[in-house]
C-alpha cells in the first residue's frame, strides 16, 4: 500500500548557524547549521534535532533533583561544562547565568569570567541565558556578548517586554537570539517582527514557544509549534524560525518532587516531553538531569533514522 | 416672578427664579446647544451675563472659560438662575443651528411619502335624495381628494362621537387626518375647517446618554425645529446594564417615565423652537438600542441582560402615543425602529438606512465605536453583525490624563519624529487639561512613525529625549508641559494609557476580521467604510488605520456618517415605504455573537499589535511606516 502525501508546502524553515570554529573565526571544533526543514518532524530530509544540556552557575535555583544527580559539579561551571562535553557528549552546552537572578545583584565582572571559563573548558557551541530583569539586562547581556565574541553563540531570552538588551548584544557581537512567547503563535509572530525592527537578523533567531510539561499544559506548547510550523511551511517569513524547547518545569512538578525514585520520574518525564517537542518540530531538545540525554538520544536516533536524514 | 431678556433678539419670558436660564431660553423660543443635556458638563450653553441679578457659582465652572470670557460675564445657562429681572446676552455659537446639525449628516435623497396624511374636504351635506351616512359622505369626500378607498379606513368610536357635530358646526368643511397602518388606515383625527398645513411629525434618535429630535412639517418634510435633552434614566445608572438592573430592582416604571419624559423634553423644545403646538404633532419615529426600546415600551429587559442574551421582541413596533405618554396628539402614533439581537438595536438599523449600505451592490464596513462596538458588514444581499466591548479608553476612561470630547482636551496630535516636537489642538483651543479619544489615536501613530514606542506599544527608554521619561509606574511620553496646560501639571500619555488603547483596537478590529472572514472577503472588497457616531468626525483616518483600529482601506472610501441613528429616523419617518424595509434588513442579518465564536482570542491577539500582526493586512501602512523607521534610523 503506498500513501500519498502531498502537502504542498511552499517555504522552509530558515537556517541558523550555531558555533564557530576555527575556519569560521571562533575556536569551537563544530559549528551546526540548523532548521532549513520543509516538512514536518520526521518527513523528507529534516535534519536531526540537536540535544543540548544546562547547566547554571548558581544551582541555589537549580531544581533539587538535579543539583542531587550532578553532585559537586554543580558549584564548578567550567568542570559541569567539561564532564557534559566529554561524558554526556551533548550536541550543545546552555549555560544558565543564575547568579543573575539574585537580588541586588551587580557581579558582573563574574558574569564574563564564568562564561570565558565555559567556553576554556568545553568546545561545544554555547546556548548562555542571562538575566531576567530589565534593569540589569543591559549590562548582563554586553558582557555575555563580549565574552563570546567571534563565537556565534546563543542569547536567551527575548520577551516581548524586554527585548532591546539582548537584541543590543547579539547584534554587535554576531550572536544569534531565542525569542520566547507565552504559548501563542501569534505573540511569537510579533516577539520575531519587533526583533527584526530593532535590528536583529531574520536569520539569527530561534523560537522558544515556551515549553509546558507533559501532563501540565505541554498540549498547548504542541498545537502552537505545530501553528508556528505550519504558517512557516505555508510561506510565513515571520514564523520560520527554528524552535528550541526547554522542557524544565518538568522537573519541578509534584510527581517528580514526591517520586520515591525521582531520578527515574524526572528523566522519563524530561525525555517523554522533550520528545513530544521534538515531534511537534523542535530543533534544539535542551535538558537538564544527566540521566535524560542517552534515553533521548536512543529516541531520537529511531525517530530519525539515516535513510530519511 | 422675573422677566428675562435675551440679547440680542430681545425676547422676553417671564420664568420663575427656579427655572434656569437655559430652560427660560427654550422658553422664548431659542434652541440652546447642550451636548450633556443641561447638567453643567460639556459647557456649551455659554451665555453673558449683562445686567440684573443672577445665581451662577462662577468659580466651579471656571475651566470652561478663559480670564477674558469670565470678564465679560459668561456663564453656563443651564447652571445659572434668574434671582431678579435680567438681561442675558445669547451668543451665536450657543443656538443650535439646523444647517449645523444637518450638516453631520449624510444628506440623501428621500422620497417624501409621509404614513400620516391631512385631507381637508368639503362634505356634500345630506338630503332627502342622497339620505347616506355622515361617516359615507366624509370618506367619500376623502377619496375624492386623492385619499384611500372608504372601505380601507377604519374610524375609531371616539371619532366617530365627534363626527356628526364638526360636520355641520364647521359648515361641512373639516380637515381628517389619517394615518397609515401595516394593515389600512385609520384616521386619527378630525377637526373643524382647514388645517391642512399643520401636520408634523418627529424623528428621535433615543440614546443611552442624550436624545435629539427633529421635528419636521409633514407637508413638506422639511426640519423646522431640533430639539435635545439628556436622557434621564441617567439617575437609575450611567450605564446601560445599571439601569437594567435598577429595573429589576425597583421595577421598569419609573425607568419607562424616565424615557418618556426625556422625549417629551425634546420634541418640547423643538416644537417651541419651531413655534407649533405639540397637538398638531401626529406621529413619532424612534430608532434606539434594544434595551432603550424595550425599556419605553415597559417591556420587561431583565432577561436581556443574561445567556443567552435574547429580546423579547425584535421586529419594528407600533403604538398610540396616548399609552405611552408622549405629549404630542394621543391619537397620534410612534414608530419604533426594529432591532437585530441584544447588542445590535434599531440606533444600528437607522445607521444601516442612514449609510443606504442595504440598498448597494457594493459591500460596505459600517463601524459604531464607543465603550462598546457595533459592526456590520454586507450589501443588498447579505448582512453581518456583531458587538462587543471596546473598553473605555477610546472615551478618555483607563487612560490617566484621558477624558471625554469636551473643550480643554487635546483632540489631535501631530510629532515631529526628527525633534519629537509636538503640535497639538484642543477642543474650544483652551489650554489643554487632558486628552480625548481622537488625540489619543493621533498620539499612538505619531510615537509609532517617530519609533518611540514599539509595535506593542512600549516606549523605547533608551532614545534620551526629556519627552521620554520613567513615570511612577510606567515609563510615559510627555504631551504638554506643566506650563502651557490648564491642571498645573504634565499631560503624558503612560506606557499603560497605550496598551488599554491597544485592547480597545485590538478588539474593534478583531470584530471586523472575524466579519470579514465569515463573509468570506478581503479588504479590497470594502469599497466604504462608514464611521457612524460622533467619534468618527474628530478621528483621522489615517491614523486609525496607522495603528489598526480598523482595516487598511483608502482614506477616500471611508465616510462619517454622523448621527446615523437619527438620519435613520428621520428617513423613516417621511419615507413610510422605508420601514418595511427596515424589518427586512433585521431579518436579513446575521448577528455573530463574539463570546461564542472560537477564533475572536486568536483575532483578538493579532490585533494586539500597531497596526497588526499579519502586517500583509496593512501593506500601505508597512511602507509609510518602513520609510519613517529608515528616516529615524538615519539620522
Amino acid at each position: 500500500m503506498t500513501i500519498s502525501y502531498s502537502p504542498g508546502w511552499t517555504a522552509s524553515i530558515r537556517e541558523v548557524v550555531i558555533g564557530a570554529t576555527a575556519a569560521e573565526g571562533g575556536t569551537r571544533r563544530i559549528s551546526y547549521r540548523i532548521g532549513g526543514e520543509s516538512d514536518l518532524p520526521c518527513i523528507g530530509s529534516g535534519r536531526k534535532p540537536l540535544i543540548a544540556f544546562e547547566i547554571c552557575d548558581d544551582p541555589a535555583l537549580w531544581p533539587d533533583v538535579i543539583r542531587s544527580a550532578c553532585t559537586k559539579l554543580v558549584d564548578n561551571p567550567p568542570a559541569w561544562a567539561a564532564y557534559v562535553d566529554t561524558t554526556l557528549q551533548a550536541d550543545l552546552i546552555r549555560l544558565n547565568l543564575t547568579s543573575t537572578r539574585r537580588r541586588n545583584f551587580d557581579a558582573y565582572d563574574a558574569v564574563s569570567k564564568t562564561v570565558i571559563a565555559v567556553l576554556q573548558a568545553t568546545s561545544l557551541p554555547l546556548i548562555i541565558e542571562g538575566s531576567a530583569d530589565a534593569d540589569i539586562d543591559s549590562e548582563v547581556f554586553q558582557r555575555c556578548g563580549e565574552a563570546g565574541e567571534k563565537e556565534k553563540l546563543v542569547l536567551g531570552t527575548a520577551e516581548a517586554a524586554r527585548y532591546r538588551s539582548v537584541a543590543a548584544a547579539a547584534i554587535a557581537y554576531g550572536h544569534s537570539v531565542i525569542a520566547q512567547s507565552p504559548i501563542d503563535v501569534n505573540l511569537a509572530k510579533q516577539l520575531n517582527i519587533l526583533l527584526r525592527e530593532a535590528g536583529v537578523p531574520d536569520d539569527r533567531i530561534l523560537i522558544d514557544p515556551y515549553t509546558g510539561a507533559l501532563g501540565y499544559g505541554f498540549e498547548y506548547t504542541y498545537s502552537t509549534m505545530e501553528r508556528i510550523r505550519f504558517a512557516a511551511l505555508k510561506g510565513d517569513g515571520d514564523l520560520a524560525m527554528p524552535m528550541i524547547c526547554a522542557p524544565s518545569d518538568t522537573l519541578t512538578i509534584k510527581e517528580v518532587r514526591a517520586a520515591v525514585h525521582s531520578h527515574e520520574t524526572a528523566v522519563s518525564w524530561e525525555v517523554a516531553t522533550a520528545v513530544a517537542a521534538a515531534l511537534a518540530g523542535a530543533t534544539i531538545l535542551v535538558v537538564r538531569h544527566p540521566g535524560s540525554l542517552a534515553p533521548l538520544r536512543t529516541a531520537i536516533d529511531s525517530l530519525w533514522k539515516e535513510e530519511v536524514a | 416672578m422675573p422677566i428675562v431678556t435675551f440679547l440680542p433678539g430681545f425676547r422676553k419670558v417671564e420664568v420663575s427664579s427656579s427655572d434656569s436660564l437655559m430652560t427660560a431660553a427654550q422658553k422664548a423660543g431659542l434652541s440652546i446647544n447642550a451636548v450633556c443635556g443641561g447638567v453643567g458638563k460639556c459647557g456649551k450653553c455659554v451665555m453673558f451675563h449683562k445686567s440684573g441679578r443672577i445665581r451662577f457659582d462662577a468659580d466651579r465652572f471656571k475651566e470652561f472659560f478663559t480670564q477674558e470670557e469670565r470678564d465679560a460675564g459668561a456663564i453656563l445657562s443651564c447652571e445659572s438662575y434668574p434671582e431678579d429681572d435680567c438681561q442675558i446676552m445669547v451668543p451665536e455659537r450657543t443656538l443650535i443651528q439646523n444647517q449645523q446639525i444637518l450638516m453631520n449628516v449624510v444628506g440623501q435623497a428621500v422620497e417624501f411619502n409621509p404614513s400620516i396624511r391631512k385631507y381637508y374636504v368639503q362634505v356634500k351635506p345630506p338630503t332627502l335624495e342622497m339620505p347616506a351616512s355622515d361617516l359615507y359622505r366624509l370618506l367619500d369626500a376623502i377619496f375624492h381628494a386623492g385619499g384611500p378607498n372608504s372601505k380601507q379606513v377604519y374610524v375609531p368610536l371616539e371619532i366617530l362621537r365627534r363626527i356628526p357635530s364638526i360636520l355641520r358646526d364647521s359648515g361641512w368643511r373639516v380637515t381628517a387626518t389619517i394615518a397609515r397602518l401595516p394593515a389600512g388606515y385609520r384616521m386619527i383625527e378630525i377637526e373643524k375647517g382647514d388645517t391642512s398645513t399643520r401636520l408634523y411629525g418627529v424623528a428621535v434618535d433615543l440614546g443611552t446618554t442624550t436624545i435629539v429630535a427633529f421635528l419636521r412639517d409633514l407637508t413638506t418634510g422639511q426640519v423646522i425645529g431640533v430639539g435635545s435633552s439628556y436622557n434621564k434614566q441617567i439617575s437609575c445608572g450611567e450605564d446601560i446594564l445599571s439601569r437594567v438592573n435598577y429595573s429589576k430592582r425597583k421595577g421598569l416604571s419609573r425607568l419607562q417615565d424616565l424615557a418618556v419624559e426625556s422625549i417629551n423634553n425634546a420634541i418640547t423644545m423643538a416644537a417651541n423652537n419651531a413655534g407649533v403646538d405639540r397637538d398638531d404633532i401626529c406621529e413619532v419615529v424612534v430608532a434606539g438600542n434594544t434595551i432603550m426600546t424595550h425599556m419605553l415600551l415597559a417591556i420587561d429587559p431583565s432577561y436581556m441582560i443574561e445567556e443567552p442574551y435574547v429580546p423579547v421582541v425584535r421586529r419594528s413596533l407600533t403604538a398610540s402615543a396616548g399609552r405611552i405618554g408622549l405629549s404630542i396628539k394621543p391619537e397620534g402614533g410612534i414608530f419604533l425602529f426594529p432591532a437585530v439581537s441584544d447588542f445590535i438595536g434599531g440606533d444600528i438599523v437607522a445607521d444601516i438606512v442612514a449609510s443606504g449600505m442595504a440598498e448597494s451592490p457594493e459591500i460596505s464596513l459600517m463601524i459604531d465605536i464607543g465603550t462598546n462596538f457595533e459592526v456590520v458588514l454586507g450589501n443588498n444581499e447579505w448582512m453581518f453583525a456583531c458587538a462587543g466591548a471596546a473598553g473605555p479608553a477610546l472615551e478618555g476612561g483607563e487612560v490617566l490624563f484621558g477624558m471625554r470630547a469636551n473643550p480643554g482636551a487635546i483632540e489631535k496630535v501631530s510629532i515631529d519624529s526628527a525633534t519629537l516636537d509636538l503640535k497639538y489642538q484642543t477642543i474650544n483651543g483652551k489650554k489643554p487639561v487632558g486628552i480625548c479619544g481622537s488625540g489619543l489615536i493621533d498620539v499612538l501613530a505619531e510615537l509609532l512613525r517617530a519609533c518611540v514606542i514599539d509595535r506593542t506599544g512600549r516606549i523605547n527608554t533608551t532614545l534620551g529625549h526629556p519627552r521620554i521619561r520613567e513615570g511612577e509606574y510606567f515609563p510615559e511620553f510627555v504631551l504638554a508641559w506643566k506650563d502651557e496646560t490648564g491642571i498645573g501639571k504634565d499631560i503624558v500619555v503612560t506606557e499603560n494609557d497605550i496598551k488599554n488603547l491597544i485592547m480597545s483596537k485590538a478588539s474593534t478590529l478583531a470584530a471586523c476580521i472575524i466579519l470579514m472572514n465569515q463573509a468570506g472577503i478581503t479588504r479590497e472588497d470594502i469599497k466604504t467604510l462608514y464611521f457612524a457616531g460622533g467619534f468618527g468626525n474628530y478621528i483621522n483616518k489615517d491614523n486609525a488605520i496607522t495603528v489598526g483600529l480598523i482595516p487598511e482601506v483608502p482614506v477616500d472610501r471611508i465616510i462619517n456618517l454622523g448621527n446615523g441613528a437619527a438620519e435613520g429616523a428621520n428617513i423613516a419617518l417621511i419615507n413610510r415605504k422605508k420601514r418595511k424595509f427596515l424589518d427586512e434588513i433585521a431579518s436579513l442579518m446575521g448577528y455573530i455573537e463574539l463570546n461564542a465564536e472560537p477564533t475572536f482570542m486568536d483575532e483578538y491577539t493579532r490585533g494586539t499589535f500597531l497596526p497588526h500582526t499579519d502586517l500583509t493586512l496593512f501593506p500601505m501602512v508597512e511602507k509609510s511606516l518602513e520609510l519613517c523607521r529608515l528616516r529615524v534610523e538615519g539620522k
